[in-house]
């Protein structure tokens, strides 16, 4: 990006003409309507962030119910159906609304800094993905507090199980709705970080000098865009079949509920990988940091990662092993499954010569990002007992396949994720997490976290079903559920202790100033907490580790930064996007159509849909416009001046 | 450096991005990437209930009017070449013509959506292939309605573009905004021609 | 800044004049195309060969609306590759489903043969 290019179109553009009030620009920069139309790409990850750490919560209560009606044999604490509910529940909130969007809260707040750019390639798009996932999260919830009840057809929502026979409230018609519309938010977020990512780098950052997170971002949102529409078509059918009685999962009629397993395994499975690949990235950053080392192996990690996000549509059949798909289409989804085993090992093995004769530092971070490298092996290696079809055939729904993903979920993601937070919460808040605190909650999670999941290995390999709501006592699982039962609470301790030491830090933390972990990427190189325009001066890259390279080059990178911060303030400052209220009321349409929708109610679902389309139209009408500003020496804001850029 | 408002603006060439591509054009086309997969898994929906057909399901051909779909295939793709003039013609900074390419584009696609809804309700009312009585009707209808509703959806954009170059605020220097609509609107044409070659003429075989 | 000057090859203002033309050539080439194909289903030739065709046709149809009203000819390769990952992948995705679902194994039965192979207790059950 060529700043000096980039000004010189804005610079012969008339004043912008009085609006009329309908385009109302809002300006207040604190308070909560500076943050319903913010298009800043921190505050929308920090959003993002906070949505998910509260459904995160919210999923782990679903799961600490799941496992106190679990503890011992023939327990009645919950009906079949609260529990179908709630193990529903329990997956579609934890992938949808609490791994994915904190995976989307470090895209939005740490690609555009590590790449740096000021913003998004478009500002206003993020806001309205924000929205509507805050909408779709709405949706999917509601039936909690209406006589509907929630969503019980489980997260994967086979046919003819979620067919108005079998489940007539509309409790899956929120589900149907509130998933479509996470979609709609994921693909949108989605197509702006390719775009950002792609075109949007800073001078002298080529591709192969990518950070490897904003690599795994970029590989991730690929995933996102190719991968839903399979979901948004198998809702659409379901939809049909329940709104309007088509015949696409109807047996009676000639419908194949197995076409439904198909569409959804084809999103599901890249869906495994839109989980674990940001997770990747971050472990990339975090190691390499703490380790003193560069990362072993770039390009290596880099091609195996966009090799899983290749393969990983080349796998979805693996699923679906027992519903009979014939000699040759088993035994070629279970060789491409073997296979995609190849690229995770050569990663681990990257993993492992990062560290390997490294000074390690032994922080909070680092513990997290070790833990992940060790319990995403023991996932990834009961992953590859499931490739073999004939021993899928043993394990297929039962405990040992829950064991298995949850130690991909938790011990991969999870792990990874909780580890981000650490390592980038000094960037985004100024403040630092206690050692002290930090690793004990590490380690209670650590112990929790096996002490659940392990014994269910034992109990899938002895036949436990999965999705039963209880059992009896004559089986031999009595104590392999209790122990996991404590484990399970011993986990949600851990957690408890990890957010609150988070909300102590956020508070009273240490302070902490510029670059605290000594990193390698251009995010440690701007003020902490950053400032709203970023960087005050676009930086350029020289090498793949930018911000090392800058800090053993000082001289060079000072006399660059000046002449490039005087062009830049020559051809009319920083150039920033005005907020939108057009995002929120966009999203607000389709929150009030989705509902309408899902109660068959037409009038309504027009108003919702009318709001929408006014609010797409006036948000076009109102134009990308912004306003530029001038610093003083200190990175402080001179003053502003209103342009229109477009 | 200032001789942008009167030399010839390269359009394939946006010097402000890493790539030289404009984001806007970059976003729609990972857009129409996606899209694929939307249609293709909706295509791959209807040709597994073709290739599989349930006892008693009706013989499309009893119920396909092919001198009327074929009329509009011709349509849609006429709407495309004015399509592709009005984008030819605004990157020239020729607002005028733009504006008689666009209103004939919209008139096209109009008339497709004339051509869709009279021969849904003439499969329902004549033929008697309605969305639920078989698993024909639902995929068909289900397919060929949400391409309509892409059409739709893009006369809405053609028809909001049309009025919006009145406020003179559509130059040469947007001509981005029109080739992103066209490049929605082109797509709408192919996926046509797969519809129209797939689900219709390949019955006749 | 060089965008901002003439065009850098010679030949290609001269390509932008003409454009026009090949817009419109184009549009008579598929309704041509479009024609041909309307007419081939009625022809009495194998199968195959009329599938083949067909599919041909509609490729070459496809291919002249994404090279030429699409611009991806004039345009950087990167539009033409984002696209066509997505078009592989659907292409893809889409033979894989019909090859699995081909499959003999994986095909529903019917109401008679499900009553010929099922034994006789069963029968009485599905009855």
């Amino acid at each position: 990006m060529d700043a000096t290019v980039k000004s010189s179109f804005i610079a012969e553009q008339p004043k912008a003409p009085a609006k009329p009030l309908v385009l109302w620009r809002p300006s207040a920069k604190t308070g909560l309507i500076s943050w319903l139309t913010t298009v800043d790409h921190k505050r929308i990850g920090i959003m993002y962030g906070l949505f998910a750490i509260f459904f995160f919560l919210v999923g782990g209560i679903e799961a600490l119910l799941i496992r106190l009606q679990l503890a011992v044999p023939n327990n009645d604490i919950l009906t079949a159906h609260q529990y179908n509910t709630l193990f529903t529940m329990h997956g579609t909130t934890m992938i949808f609304l609490a791994v994915m969007p904190l995976g989307s809260a470090f895209f939005n707040f740490i690609m555009p800094l590590q790449i740096g750019a000021r913003d998004v390639a478009f500002p206003r798009l993020n806001a309205f993905s924000l929205w509507t996932f805050v909408a779709g999260a709405i949706i999917v919830n509601i039936g909690w507090f209406l006589p509907e009840g929630a969503p019980d057809g489980g997260w994967f929502g086979y046919a003819p199980l979620t067919s108005k026979t079998f489940i007539p409230r509309h409790s899956i018609d929120f589900w149907v709705m509130g998933l479509q519309l996470l979609g709609v938010a994921s693909i949108a977020a989605a197509l702006n970080f390719i775009v950002t990512i792609i075109n949007m780098r800073a001078p002298g950052l080529t591709m192969m000098r990518l950070p490897v997170f904003t690599w795994m971002t970029l590989i991730t949102s690929f995933l996102i865009v190719l991968s839903f529409p399979a979901i948004t078509i198998a809702l659409v059918e379901l939809m049909m079949d329940r709104q309007f009685g088509t015949n696409f999962f109807e047996v009676s009629n000639g419908g194949m509920p197995i076409l439904w397993q198909h569409l959804f395994w084809i999103f599901g499975h890249p869906e495994v990988y839109i989980l674990i690949l940001p997770a990747m990235g971050i472990v990339s950053e975090i190691l390499p940091t703490f380790a003193r080392k560069p990362l072993f192996g770039y390009p290596i990690v880099v091609f195996s990662g966009a090799c899983i996000g290749f393969l990983g549509f080349a796998v979805w059949s693996h699923h679906m092993f027992t519903t009979g798909m014939g000699t040759v289409a088993t035994a070629a989804f279970s060789l491409a499954t073997m296979a995609i085993a190849v690229p995770t090992g050569v990663k681990i093995f990257n993993w492992i010569g990062t560290i390997w004769g490294g000074h390690l530092k032994m922080r909070t971070p680092m513990m997290f990002a070790l833990g992940f490298i060790w319990m995403f092996m023991i996932g990834g290696f009961s992953g590859v007992m499931h490739s073999a079809a004939p021993a899928d055939a043993q394990q297929q729904d039962s405990y040992f396949v829950i064991a298995h993903f949850h130690y991909v979920l938790i011990g991969g993601s999870i792990f990874a994720l909780l580890a981000a937070i650490h390592f980038w919460f000094p960037l985004m808040f100024g403040r630092k997490v206690s050692e002290f605190w930090g690793k004990l909650s590490f380690w209670a999670i650590f112990v929790g976290f096996n002490v659940t999941f392990f014994p269910m290995h034992f109990l899938g390999l002895n036949g436990m079903p999965r999705r039963t709501f209880t059992y009896d006592g004559n089986m031999g699982w009595n104590s392999a559920n209790l122990i996991a039962t404590v484990g399970a609470f011993i986990l949600g301790v851990g957690i408890a202790l990890y957010f609150a030491v988070v909300i102590y830090t956020f508070f009273k933390g240490e302070k902490t100033g510029r670059d605290p972990w000594d990193g390698r990427t251009l995010e440690w190189s701007i003020d902490t907490p950053p400032r709203e325009y970023n960087f005050a001066v676009i930086p350029t890259v020289h090498a793949r580790d930018a911000f090392w390279y800058e800090k053993h080059h000082q001289a060079e990178i000072a006399k660059e930064k000046a002449e490039h911060a005087q062009a830049e303030d020559a051809h009319g400052g920083i150039h920033m996007p005005f907020q939108s209220v057009w995002p929120l009321v966009a999203s607000v349409g389709a929150l009030i159509g989705g509902i309408a929708a899902c109660y068959h109610n037409l009038a309504w679902s027009l108003v919702g849909l009318v709001i929408l389309l006014a609010g797409i139209f006036l948000w076009a009408l109102e134009g990308a416009d912004g306003y530029h500003i001038h610093l003083d020496k200190d990175g402080n804001i001179l003053d502003e001046d209103a342009h229109a850029k477009h | 450096m200032s001789s942008h408002a009167t030399a010839t603006l390269d359009h394939h060439n946006d010097p402000t991005t890493s790539t030289g591509i404009p984001n806007k054009k970059l976003l729609m086309w990972a857009f129409l990437a996606s899209d694929c997969m939307f249609f293709g898994t909706l295509i791959s929906t209807h040709m597994i209930y073709r290739l599989h057909p349930p006892p008693g399901n009706p013989d499309p051909r009893a119920v396909f009017d092919i001198p009327l779909t074929s009329f509009s295939t011709f349509i849609l793709l006429m709407s495309s070449l004015m399509m592709a003039l009005a984008v030819n013609a605004i990157q020239k900074g020729n607002v005028r013509s733009m504006r008689f390419s666009l209103l004939t584009t919209i008139f096209f696609g109009l008339i497709f959506l004339g051509c869709q809804v009279y021969e849904f309700s003439h499969f329902v009312h004549d033929k008697g292939l309605t969305i639920s009585n078989s698993i024909l009707g639902s995929t068909f209808y289900t397919l060929t309605g949400t391409h309509g509703l892409h059409v739709l959806i893009g006369v809405i954009w053609l028809t909001a573009m049309y009025f919006y170059s009145f406020t003179g605020r559509v130059t040469e220097k947007q001509a981005i905004d029109v080739e992103s609509m066209g490049l929605y609107w082109h797509f709408v044409d192919i996926v046509w021609i797969v519809i129209f070659t797939v689900v219709y003429l390949l019955e006749y075989l | 800044m060089s965008q901002a000057t003439a065009p850098a090859h010679p030949g290609e203002h001269h390509a932008e004049e003409s454009k026009f033309w090949v817009y419109v050539q184009i549009a008579m080439l598929l309704a041509v195309i479009t024609g041909v194909e309307i007419v081939a289903i009625g022809l009495p030739f194998s199968k195959w060969l009329l599938v083949t065709s067909l599919v041909i046709l509609s490729v070459v149809k496809f291919l002249f609306v994404i090279f030429y009203f699409m611009h991806l000819r004039w345009d950087k390769l990167f539009c033409t590759i984002l696209f066509f990952i997505g078009l592989v992948l659907a292409g893809g995705t889409a033979w894989a489903l019909m090859l699995l679902f081909g499959v003999e194994d994986s095909k529903p039965l019917t109401y008679e043969e499900a009553a010929s192979i099922a034994a006789p207790a069963d029968v009485r059950f599905i009855t």
